[in-house]
């Protein structure tokens, strides 16, 4: 019994080592003295204040944040808003259509997404830059949200919604009261899952750019083109210390909020890869 | 007639159905007011969905729902002067025990000063006037069920609606209930309408009784009626314990069963008619076999810690029920004996009117026989 959960640790770590390590071996190279990735030559924070005296770089963080902030909020709240939708709807098929039309979104590649939008955006003489990256992280976050605030829904005790009106609330009261804050984690996991994907996207930022602007994904894709600089090395290390900190703020928010901790209903982060 | 008070609540008529499947039929009731009042049925026998229609959480199909005189059947749930404690309690798990109770009165726009002692009240109305801070999650099922019906108390309703709140607790903690609600609704003065498939449950704390079975009221009436005078083998079977057995009223107070003939209390029926015989296991008494009304064997007996229960097979092999205080030997046989008035008839397909009338029509003759 013993050496099998020895067994299973000792994969776990195994298969942790392999996916991190590439992650930590571009972070130590981005104190690198040397220029390349190849061969250690001495620590330094050269990279890191070559990274701080890029303005160009510095603009493309803040914007690529700001990006990722605006559209999961207002994703979280158009999203809460569809998975109440569906979760009201009377009839069991409109449910699973509207469903199925946000799953299909979640699972497309996002080329097509990216292109689809390009061409709508085209077609509107929308003029790229950033709106059009923004209303389109927006438009893919959204399923994201509905994916995430929907069981909460489905979980919550239907005397709530029963009591609530029983005790003379009005729909309004009854949402902002009692809805809301139940499935509040819900919404926050959807709201960090929407972050995370913004952060990362690429495939459709790519398509949606234009010409002036530009986010980090795509910025750090242009430049590795021409071989990669350390300095890519140190954003990423930033960018990774970033996540983790996310997760953490996450890990304390989720763990405090609701006050559900005695239940023990702490959310587990869902991947944040992009599909 | 005339000057009796409006009932608080009066179903007039009352049918609900989904698609053709109706759940509810013909329902005629009247509630008055300050009374404790209970819906007993088994499952699925619509005693929920009566609640339901009175709370409004249902529309009815026809007929109508007045409370006070008014017909109240397109009166959405949160405008009607009642308050309903849910079977699953519905607290709200956002909130802590003050603000739960808090939740009726602050929707209301009540002060904030107003809130508090409110709220204060029927913590301690509910005996958890310690507890306003605690979370729902570190609370017992007992103290979750007190803090539901503190809550429904707390808006000031007329009719307290209860939805099977005990069925959750164990057995020492849901007599303990019982025996609290029943305080409660006396202290408070309101009319309960309480939903309940435990026959003990509504015999130990009802002022009246309405049992339910197929979306139809089968009898109503105050716990001593239903109990010693059921009207069908349907509530004869569902409240408490009873032998029941194929007779013929031979004559009015003349009652033929297992080949004999037995003296009875009831009368108005025809001459040799086809009968129900109901005798509750507590009435039967044991004795010797020369004494005995009948002659049975003892097939098997069980210890109940106040009485023991047996089980006896008379010579044309109907099985009897009976409560003794003494224990038996199990293969002895014995006698069995019981009173007239032990004796309950039910007639077949006898409506709860004609039942009336007919007892009416010979404990009438009776008092001018005494005469």
């Amino acid at each position: 019994m013993v050496k099998k959960i020895k067994w299973a640790n000792g994969y776990l770590w195994l298969v942790f080592i392999l996916l991190y390590l590439p992650i930590f071996f571009l972070i130590v190279y981005s104190f690198n003295a040397g220029d390349v990735m190849q061969g250690w030559e001495g620590f330094s924070f050269k990279h890191y204040t070559e990274l701080f005296a890029d303005t160009r770089i510095i603009e493309i963080v803040v914007s690529t944040l700001l990006i990722a902030l605006l559209s999961s909020l207002i994703a979280s709240i158009i999203g809460t808003a569809g998975a109440l939708y569906i979760y009201n709807l009377k009839y069991a098929l409109a449910k699973n259509i509207f469903l199925s039309l946000n799953n299909i979104l979640l699972v497309s590649p996002d080329v097509i997404i990216g292109a689809s939008f390009l061409i709508l955006f085209t077609v509107m003489g929308f003029a790229l830059g950033f709106t059009s990256v923004l209303l389109s992280h927006i438009a893919f976050s959204i399923p994201i949200v509905v994916l995430m605030v929907l069981p909460r829904l489905q979980e919550m005790n239907q005397s709530l919604v029963a009591a609530a009106k029983d005790l003379g609330a009005n729909n309004w009261q009854m949402l902002s009261r009692v809805i809301l804050p139940v499935i509040s984690p819900g919404i926050l996991a959807g709201f960090f899952m929407a972050f995370t994907y913004s952060l990362d996207d690429f495939a459709v930022t790519f398509f949606v750019t234009g010409n002036g602007f530009t986010t980090l994904s795509v910025e750090i894709y242009s430049r590795a083109r021409q071989g990669v600089s350390l300095e890519i090395n140190a954003l990423s290390a930033m960018m990774f210390m970033v996540s983790l900190l996310l997760v953490l703020a996450y890990y304390i928010i989720s763990t405090r909020s609701g006050k559900n901790k005695k239940r023990g209903t702490r959310l587990v982060l869902p991947a944040s890869e992009g599909l | 007639m005339s000057n009796e008070p409006t009932p608080i609540i009066e179903f007039k008529n009352v049918g609900l159905s989904y698609d053709d499947n109706s759940v509810l039929k013909n329902i005629d009731f009247e509630l008055e007011a300050g009374k404790f009042y209970t819906l007993l049925g088994p499952s699925g026998s619509g005693k929920t969905t009566i609640l339901n229609l009175i709370s409004g959480q249902l529309t009815v199909t026809y007929g109508d729902i007045l409370f006070e005189g008014q017909v109240i059947n397109h009166v959405p749930v949160e405008k009607r002067h009642m308050n309903t404690v849910f079977q699953d309690y519905g607290l709200f798990p956002n909130m802590n025990v003050f603000e739960n109770v808090a939740f009726g009165p602050s929707i209301k726009g009540k002060s904030k000063k107003e809130i508090k002692a409110k709220v204060t009240e029927m913590l301690e109305l509910v005996k958890l006037g310690e507890y306003a801070d605690r979370e729902i999650t570190e609370l017992s099922g007992g103290q979750r069920q007190r803090v539901a019906i503190a809550r429904a108390l707390a808006n000031d309703p007329e009719v307290l609606l209860l939805d099977e709140p005990l069925s959750a607790l164990d057995y020492k903690l849901r007599k303990e209930m019982q025996y609290e609600l029943r305080e409660i609704q006396q202290r408070l003065g309101i009319t309960f309408v309480f939903v309940t498939h435990d026959q003990e449950e509504a015999l130990a704390m009802s002022d009246w009784i309405f049992v339910m079975n197929d979306g139809v009221i089968q009898q109503n009436g105050s716990p001593e009626d239903i109990y010693d005078e059921p009207i069908n083998h349907f509530v004869a079977d569902f409240i408490g314990e009873s032998n029941i057995l194929d007779g013929i009223m031979t004559a009015d107070y003349l009652v033929h069963f297992t080949g004999k003939d037995f003296e009875n209390v009831d009368a108005g029926m025809r001459p040799n008619e086809r009968v129900e015989v109901v005798l509750r296991p507590e009435d039967l008494d044991l004795t010797t076999v020369e004494n005995g009304k009948l002659v049975v064997t003892i097939d098997d007996q069980s210890f109940r810690g106040d009485y023991y229960e047996i089980t006896a097979i008379d010579d044309d092999g109907n099985e009897w029920q009976v409560q003794a205080t003494n224990k038996s030997k199990v293969g002895e046989r014995v006698g069995l004996t019981f009173d007239p008035e032990d004796i309950h008839i039910m007639r077949f397909n006898e409506s709860e009117n004609d039942f009336d009338a007919r007892l009416e029509s010979y404990e009438d003759d009776d008092d001018n026989a005494k005469k």
